[in-house]
């Protein structure tokens, strides 16, 4: 037999982790480390990082989109922290951004971090000296320890209930799935497909809705981007410095006066929201103008809500551009000073004075509704539970099987394979709960079916 | 001190489905060999039902099979029923079954057995093991022989310390006719091993001329009928013959319930535990109540013979209730019973208390395999037995264990669940017991062996050539799907429109629609110019699977090179974990007690979470000493 050597330094799968403290710093580091991460850096910033060299950069989503600008850093393996390749980037302080790096980075391949890990691989590729060894095996028992503590926090109550519910009716299933295949001899009251597809549609159908609670959750945890939009002089800077109480934005009577996007922070029931005002949308041939327009529609595209504001004194035509996705839009009729007749709210449409601060109250109580649904209106503003990002990609990853597993159940014929997108979408769901040790699937099946002929 | 010619490499106690593969296996190696056994006559018997194979286990047998074993072999030239069963079902899932006629089966392996090279055999029992410093140095028999040897196999089964219960009544026995193996259990309870104690069970025998088989319902093996072996072929098979069904029914539980108290698995006198999988009908009536009917199987034990084994009715009740229980059941009602059901406890050594090698912890040298370790069934015990035997002629020649992973064999499958977790019941395989069964099929269990096969030496060279060409076919042809197109129109456009259900919009590779699932190479033919007849059908098939399977074929080989790093650091057997700053309690007990041999195992261990592994990590790299293992 061929001995294994391993090479000194092991490339192991790429993770990332946000390096600097979380909250609002001016500067926040995103550290991407392992196999694979120069391309999937490559994939971030449209650019082939020199080693050692920070760029400056754009940071590009997995549409395109721009997350935002900064620095990105090369670190060849193995002059780097961990020893393997790694790249860093410094982007602004604000949780938001960090928080769609990261995400980015896991659609491209990446997992996050666990506490301690990248520490831990610099010290497996002999990165830190071994004086350091027992501060690490300090830190990764205290921050796990931290870590499971606020996952036992976050996860008590409605959230782990409900995990573990998804959880015992996958594994109810997949007791029946091996029963078809590895007891196919056997009388016993196997469910038919048909069922098992019933039964699998449920499961969807309630893992969607905990999908929903978990994106709600998440977005308690970590923000939500609100873009004003609109045509040129409909009010759009005003309305950012109304609702920033600051004068962030340069507001003139001239059509056309913002360009680059313009953001600015504020809290909305506890959940941070960064708002971003844009270019007014029109044709133009002026070339700085229509750069601008470009960012404006790339905000648009990323923005969790969307404010299209109209000046309700203007005649022209201010309907919303096709290419916005109305699920994601509040329209607010802008400058009712200038109207004499008034007009009612309703989900939809907000009516505001911009300058008179009129209606503005009212603006943020609607944007509260849409950001956390109808848990704002509970007495004691308790939200269902705290989700973290890669909660909610986990249910995404069940999700995706679980629809796999639909799709190879109705044809008969791949019932195996059915078994095992459900037994990575248990996985996943495990990871949420913490479940490591397997499920004696096996002795679930003797134990309900009368086996052995 | 022994003489010349009672000095070998390895010697084999037992001539059991485990033995046999054992003894061969080393001696193919060129090892010399030793093969001892109580009685000759009983090498390669078949002590339960006559049938070798089925879901779990025939993907042993073909992975027995692809590493130069004889189980295959011997299924193809004894089995006189073949049937593949799941064959509705995907490719990993499906699984060959074989009833087989005793005496054929038995003369195949003895034929094998009697012609390998370098093994001679020996009948006597063995009544001790000399060890000096924890080492084997070889064995003794009954007459006080004395054979040396570095390595030595025990595979002996049912017969250590075996009790058989019938009713009330109880003795020492080995299987139903052996005598028990009292002596040598004596010896190795004194060992530092840890013993258990399991039970099994058998059905009463009957006489196929009492049965009213025009009452039953028959099951014919299926056509083209299965070939086992990657080496064999129909032309070895015999006469082919039917399995019967038939069911038990109310008046038969009735007679099981009102006797109950009579069977010594209800009465207390037995206590260990019996397999779930393979319950006694005694249990199946209690623990399965609402059920007013249960399926027995009706197998032949042999052409030359009445006899019949009803799998599903084994029993350890009194032969009067035997008698009665089995007379009501439908096409039994003048049944002969040939030999009374019984059940049997018998001993078991904590396979935790093994390595990975199967080589024992405590004394070095020393290897079980088989029942012994607390598992059942034929094929489970034969691929202890050839796994044993590879290694127990590695540790003559100094050579690290050969084990094969969890992604690579159902044998690393079985192996690691043994020796990480132990076993409660008698262990015996499932598909769901592997993790990565999409890659684990029996149809490339040769693709995933034989070159390690061939590495180690145990791979017949005729075999080996085979394979070799098998698989340069299956290069080839793949490189050919990939860069050959099928045009639009190629073969007329109806013909599209038939099989893909539309036409063609632009040219496609073979590989590609082969992928889809309504494309086999039937199809495929019909829609290129290509001619694909010469491709041997074997290489179809492989090529097919491959393609059909490939996005999970794919997933689940990130899932092994992601777990892989954890298998490739090994972790000392010395290694105190009392001493390793940060681990809880549980995790140091844990640990200790299994000493796993890399990380990979040790996260496998119930209760040990990633943090645990990270501070072992940790901790090794910090002890750079510790990092060399066996
Ligand atoms: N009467 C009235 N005037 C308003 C109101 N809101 C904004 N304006 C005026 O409308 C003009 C344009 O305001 P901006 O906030 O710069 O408009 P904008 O949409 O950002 O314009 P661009 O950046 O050029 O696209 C300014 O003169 C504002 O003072 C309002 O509620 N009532
Ligand atoms: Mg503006």
């Amino acid at each position: 037999m061929p001995k294994f050597i391993p090479p000194t330094i092991v490339q192991k799968e790429p993770i990332c982790a946000l390096a600097t403290p979380p909250g609002k710093g001016a500067l926040a580091i995103v550290r991407l480390s392992g196999k694979n991460a120069y391309a999937i850096a490559k994939n971030i910033t449209h650019e082939s990082l020199l080693p050692r060299r920070a760029h400056y950069t754009a940071f590009y989503d997995a549409n395109d989109g721009i997350i935002d600008q900064g620095l990105a850093t090369y670190f060849q393996t193995p002059s780097s922290f961990t020893g393997e390749d790694v790249i860093e980037f410094h982007c602004h302080g604000n949780p938001l951004v960090a928080e769609l790096l990261l995400k980015t980075l896991c659609c491209l391949g990446a997992r996050l971090a666990t506490p301690g890990e990248f520490s831990l691989r610099a010290f497996l590729n002999n990165k830190i000296d071994l004086a350091q060894a027992e501060a690490i095996a300090d830190l990764i028992n205290s921050t796990t320890e931290q870590a499971a503590r606020t996952a036992t926090r976050s996860l008590q109550g409605a959230f782990s209930e409900r995990v573990n519910s998804v959880l015992t009716q996958l594994v109810q299933m997949r007791m029946h799935i091996e029963a078809h295949l590895d007891f196919p001899d056997e009388e016993i009251d196997r469910q038919q497909t048909t069922q098992l597809c019933k039964q699998l549609t449920l499961l969807e159908d309630f893992l969607d809705e905990l999908l929903q609670q978990a994106k709600l959750g998440e977005r308690l945890q970590t923000g939500a981007t609100i873009a004003i939009a609109g045509k040129p002089n409909a009010g759009k800077s005003s309305l950012l410095n109304v609702l920033a109480q600051s004068d962030v934005a340069i507001v003139t009577e001239i059509p056309g006066t913002t360009r680059d996007p313009l953001s600015a922070d504020i809290e909305i029931q506890g959940v941070a929201v960064r708002l971003i005002d844009t270019a007014g949308l029109r044709e133009t041939k002026d070339i700085v103008e229509a750069k601008g327009i470009e960012r404006a529609q790339q905000a648009l595209a990323q923005a969790d809500l969307i404010l299209w504001l109209t000046d309700v004194s203007s005649d022209d035509s201010q309907a919303i551009p096709k290419e916005i996705d109305v699920n994601k839009v509040i329209t607010v009729h802008n400058k009712i000073d200038l109207q004499e007749a008034s007009s009612l709210n309703d989900n939809e449409n907000i009516y505001i004075s911009a300058k008179n601060h009129t209606g503005i109250d009212e603006l943020i109580a609607q944007l509260a509704l849409r950001l956390l649904g109808e848990n704002v209106l509970s007495e004691n503003g308790d939200t269902p539970f705290l989700a973290r990002n890669r909660h909610v990609i986990a249910l995404q990853n069940a999700q995706q099987h679980l629809r796999s597993a639909q799709q190879r159940l109705s044809s008969a014929n791949e019932l195996e394979l059915a078994a095992e997108d459900l037994r990575i979408a248990q996985q996943n769901l495990g990871v949420i709960t913490g479940a490591f040790t397997p499920d004696d699937l096996l002795g679930k099946i003797f134990s309900e079916f009368c086996i052995g002929k | 001190m022994t003489s010349k010619d009672q000095q070998y490499d390895v010697i084999v106690i037992g001539g059991g489905h485990a033995g046999t593969e054992a003894a061969l296996a080393a001696a193919r190696m060129g090892a010399q060999t030793l093969l001892i056994t109580h009685n000759i006559e009983t090498i390669g018997q078949m002590s339960c039902n006559p049938a070798i194979g089925g879901i779990g286990k025939s993907h042993l047998v073909k992975e027995i099979d692809a590493m130069g074993g004889v189980m295959a072999l011997a299924a193809d030239q004894g089995g006189i029923q073949f049937r593949v069963l799941n064959s509705r079902k995907g490719p990993a899932v499906r699984a060959t079954r074989a009833q087989s006629d005793r005496v054929l089966y038995k003369a195949a392996i003895r034929q094998q057995v009697e012609n390998q090279v370098n093994l001679q055999i020996f009948q006597q029992a063995v009544d001790d093991l000399l060890i000096e410093n924890d080492c084997i140095c070889g064995v003794v028999t009954q007459s006080g022989l004395t054979f040396s040897a570095q390595s030595v196999v025990l595979t002996t089964g049912t017969f250590l310390g075996g009790k058989i219960h019938i009713g009330n009544d109880n003795y020492s026995a080995g299987r139903a006719g052996d005598p028990p193996a009292i002596t040598l259990a004596k010896r190795l309870r004194e060992l530092s091993l840890r013993v258990g104690r399991l039970k099994t069970g058998t059905p009463p025998r009957i006489d196929g001329r009492s049965i009213d088989y025009s009452q039953l319902e028959e099951q014919p093996g299926d056509t083209p009928t299965p070939v086992f072996s990657f080496m064999g072929s129909r032309e070895l098979h015999p006469q082919q013959v039917s399995c019967f069904i038939t069911y038990t029914n109310e008046t038969t539980h009735e007679i099981i319930q009102q006797d109950l108290r009579l069977s010594p698995m209800y009465n207390g006198n037995i206590d260990s535990t019996g397999p779930r999988y393979c319950p006694s009908i005694e249990d199946k009536v209690t623990r399965f109540a609402e059920r007013n009917q249960h399926q027995i199987f009706i197998e032949p034990e042999g052409l030359q013979t009445h006899e019949v084994y009803p799998n599903g009715i084994s029993t350890s009740l009194p032969f009067e209730t035997q008698q009665k229980f089995v007379r009501s059941v439908k096409g039994f009602e003048n049944a002969h019973i040939t030999r009374p059901g019984y059940a049997i406890e018998y001993d078991y050594f904590d396979p935790r208390d093994l390595q990975p090698s199967l080589e024992t912890k405590a004394i070095q040298g020393l290897f079980f395999a088989g029942q012994i370790n607390g598992t059942t069934g034929y094929e489970e015990a034969a691929a202890q037995g050839l796994v044993a035997g590879i290694n127990a002629v590695r540790r003559t020649q100094e050579q690290d264990a050969w084990v094969p992973r969890r992604d690579q064999a159902y044998i690393g499958v079985m192996i690691d669940d043994l020796v990480t977790s132990g076993t409660i019941e008698p262990y015996r395989m499932f598909t769901s017991r592997a993790e990565f069964r999409l890659l684990l099929r029996q149809d490339n269990a040769d693709l995933r062996l034989s070159e390690m096969a061939n590495e180690l030496g145990c791979l017949p060279a005729k075999q080996w050539q085979a394979f070799s060409e098998k698989r340069e076919a299956l290069e080839t042809q793949q490189q050919r799907l990939k860069s050959c197109f099928v045009q639009p129109g190629e073969m007329g456009a109806e013909v599209e429109e038939k099989i893909l259900g539309k036409k063609l919009k632009h040219e496609y590779s073979m590989y590609e629609l082969l992928r889809r699932p309504e494309v086999d190479f039937e199809k495929l033919q019909q829609l290129s110019k290509q001619d694909f007849s010469s491709i041997p059908s074997t290489v179809k098939e492989q090529l097919e699977i491959q393609a059909k399977y490939a996005g999970y074929i794919e997933r689940q080989n990130l899932e092994v090179e992601k777990l892989s790093h954890q298998e490739e650091v090994k972790l000392s057997p010395d290694m105190n974990y009392a001493a390793i700053n940060g681990l809880s309690n549980e995790a140091k007990q844990k640990l200790m007690e299994i000493k796993p041999h890399t990380i990979g195992q040790a996260a496998r261990i119930s209760g040990i979470t990633p943090s645990t592994i990270s501070l072992l990590l940790v901790h090794l790299k910090s002890k750079p000493v510790q990092k060399i293992a066996s």
